[in-house]
């Protein structure tokens, strides 16, 4: 295994189901954002759960699977549209194994299981990103793409390069798992 | 230099958030929203904002030249932009993460796309309906930088306007409603 990162102990909040949250984060309108456990959320990102569909009830902004990492100064918001004629905010629904790099602005309708995204990557408005895709660096997703399973992304506007390996999911799965086991507190 | 003074004028129907950083003279008009995490800076000269904009969260506002810096009415600044522009008309957008030089005016209803570099090195007026954006062979490259010469310009027919200044609108009156319910608002001159 990998040396392990640490992390100062002070800096983020653990939560019962392994959710490690830190506290220069912005988090806006927390009880509408699931986290589903083992998730990290690193320093300076800013979450949008306020943004919220209008309408009674409670309504989820943002759901977030298991061994999610939302990397340094990411912004994620959900995208909005009219839709006949009413203004609203749409939920952003995030699967699990999802890596998301530093700095990185999210408004994605729905990011599928076992996604890698890159840094300082730009995912417009209603975009649909299915299992096992990637994304690499600096890429500018247009609004409402839809990127298919298995298929690698880049450029801007972003496009398709090649098809990843079959095997693309376990290696993903192991990749994220260990890079939760290798995040550790460091006492001081 | 004199030390910058800061003097917000706010007005009461704009939706200021509490974590929004404001440095020196600034006047925000009616019905503009700034979300938390914004930034706007009036290092040198003072920065008017008019009415309708909407100013979204890592967006960095700046004005260093000596005169006033005039943003007209109903722009959007979407996430983690920079704007230096020291004047802009109505109805612009300037998209995600896209940068403005302080050399470039922009005028009526022009749009900058996502991840855009706008730095030409002598003073530039972006003409009405001026559309800016990235064409693939920029960031294919992969370079961090994108720079300005593999960035495309076109006009816009300007079909559809009517259409987008009617979404803007409507985005401005739910982030009236919406933003005070989960944030907490700034005041003019209260700092």
């Amino acid at each position: 295994m990998d040396a392990p990162v640490y992390y100062s102990k002070a800096e983020f909040i653990e939560t019962d189901t392994g959710n490690k949250v830190s506290r220069r984060a912005t988090i806006a309108g927390p009880q509408n954002i699931i986290l589903g456990g083992k998730t990290i959320i690193s320093s300076g990102a800013i979450i949008r759960g306020d943004l919220r569909r209008t309408g009674p009830g409670h309504a989820v902004v943002i759901s977030l699977g298991r061994y999610c990492l939302i990397g340094e100064g990411c912004v994620m918001r959900p995208p909005y549209k009219t839709y006949r004629g009413n203004f609203n905010y749409y939920p952003m629904k995030i699967g699990d194994h999802v890596h998301i790099g530093a700095n990185s602005v999210i408004e994605a309708a729905t990011i599928g299981n076992h996604v890698i995204i890159g840094k300082n990557c730009v995912i417009g408005k209603f975009t649909i990103i299915k299992d096992c895709a990637q994304i690499a660096d600096n890429t500018v997703v247009p609004p409402n793409t839809v990127i298919p399973a298995l298929a690698m992304f880049s450029g801007s506007p972003g496009c398709f390069i090649e098809d990843l390996p079959e095997s693309t999911q376990e290696m993903v799965e192991a990749q994220t798992k260990q890079y939760y086991t290798r995040f550790q507190p460091l006492d001081r | 230099m004199a030390p910058i003074r800061d003097k917000f004028t706010i007005h009461s129907k704009a939706v200021v958030c509490q974590d929004v950083d404001l440095k020196g003279d600034i006047t925000i008009g009616p019905n503009t929203v700034v979300h938390p995490k914004a930034t706007i800076f009036a290092i040198a000269g003072p920065i008017i904002i008019g009415a309708g904009c909407i100013i979204e969260e890592a967006a960095v506002v700046v004005n260093r030249r000596k005169e006033v810096m005039r943003v007209g009415d109903g722009n959007v600044f979407e996430i983690g932009c920079r704007v230096e522009s020291p004047s802009i008309g109505n109805y612009n957008t300037v998209s995600t993460r896209a940068r403005v030089h302080h050399t470039v005016r922009i005028s009526n209803h022009c749009v900058i796309g996502a991840a855009c570099l706008v730095v030409p090195t002598e003073d530039e007026i972006l003409d009405d309906f001026a559309a800016i954006y990235a064409t693939s062979d920029s960031a294919a490259s992969g370079s961090n930088v994108i720079s300005s010469m593999a960035v495309e310009r076109r006009t816009w027919s300007g079909r559809g306007k009517v259409q987008e200044a009617d979404l803007r609108t409507k985005h401005v009156e739910y982030l009236r409603e919406m933003l005070p319910k989960f944030n907490r608002l700034r005041r003019g001159d209260s700092v």
